[in-house]
């Protein structure tokens, strides 16, 4: 493989670091709401909704 | 076994647990066999050289953002239509995968266009209605976030999802209706592709990592907002509003 793509390489390059520096944002994000929801389950249920909490939807 | 029971985000909860790993980790590795294939093993095209690489993020990048969208409005419809909350969650979940997306899509794009075109960017039917899509997706997300009730937000959000979702066919079909910069599909339904196998089996498997990847995310992201949403009903109730 010719690294720089026949003298296109800031354009192929740069597309990729781009879709990749999208891509490691979202899943940075995602990962830090992830871990913030963590939080707020109960850890007496860990893992799952309970019914109970879902009841309240009906009632809100 | 009951499938309906799956509609309470009560019981899609677990499930989304389990199901995503096996989204995850295929994404993973078909985007290092699809950019293996698309660096190593497909030729340098005839007529834009190595600059062409770009299409194996650009194209499938480019679809996941209309696919995502026809997603997004059809499970805010069902939310709607049908007050499904876990329908109107998905919607929710779908629209910041399907935003990124896009958004790759118009930067990757301009990045194609400047050594192929000599520009970085024109007003070209193609280009401005995919503009218009990042524009319904950011607007989708930020009239979600400005309504604090999220059922009146999903209702607002499903409204501007189902009315925006015309331009989905607008995208596709630009490059047939108007004379635009951008090249017209390379791959048809009932047509044979005009491009290399090995051209076509790298973007294919690229699409294939995107795809994965995406439900992978979008599931992370459901599973957060069922957590917040169901514990903010928990707090209106005790709030007594």
């Amino acid at each position: 493989m010719d690294w720089s793509m026949g003298g296109y390489g800031f354009y192929v390059w740069g597309s990729y670091f781009f879709a990749a520096l999208a891509i490691g944002l979202e899943l940075f994000s995602l990962s830090r709401r992830k871990r913030s929801c963590a939080q707020n389950v109960n850890k007496d249920d860990r893992g799952k909704i309970t019914e109970a909490k879902s009841s309240y939807v009906a009632q809100a | 076994m009951n499938l309906y029971k799956y509609a309470s985000p009560v019981n899609f909860y677990p499930l989304a647990g389990k199901m995503i790993p096996w989204f995850a980790i295929p994404a993973a590795l078909l985007f290092v066999i699809g950019l293996y294939v698309g660096f190593f093993v497909a030729p340098t095209d005839a007529q834009q050289g190595d600059a062409y690489r770009i299409m194996f993020i650009h194209v499938p990048a480019a679809w996941m953002g209309m696919l995502l969208y026809v997603l997004m409005a059809i499970y805010a419809g069902v939310g709607w239509a049908f007050n499904a909350r876990l329908s109107s969650m998905m919607a929710s979940s779908i629209a910041t995968t399907g935003a990124m997306f896009t958004f790759i899509s118009l930067v990757t794009g301009s990045f194609w266009g400047k050594p192929t075109w000599g520009t970085w960017w024109v007003w070209d039917a193609r280009m401005t209605s995919t503009l218009i899509l990042l524009f319904l997706y950011i607007g989708f997300l930020s009239l979600q976030a400005s309504i604090d009730d999220p059922r009146r937000a999903d209702r607002a959000g499903a409204v501007l999802a189902l009315v925006g979702v015309i331009n989905v066919p607008i995208i596709y079909f630009s490059v047939q209706w108007w004379n635009t910069l951008h090249q017209g599909a390379t791959i048809r339904i009932l047509n044979k592709p005009t491009i290399a196998p090995k051209m076509l089996a790298a973007m294919l498997i690229m699409l294939a990592a995107c795809w994965l990847y995406s439900v992978a995310v979008v599931l992370v992201r459901l599973r957060c907002t069922i957590v917040e949403r169901e514990q903010n009903a928990a707090r209106f109730a005790e709030a007594g509003t």
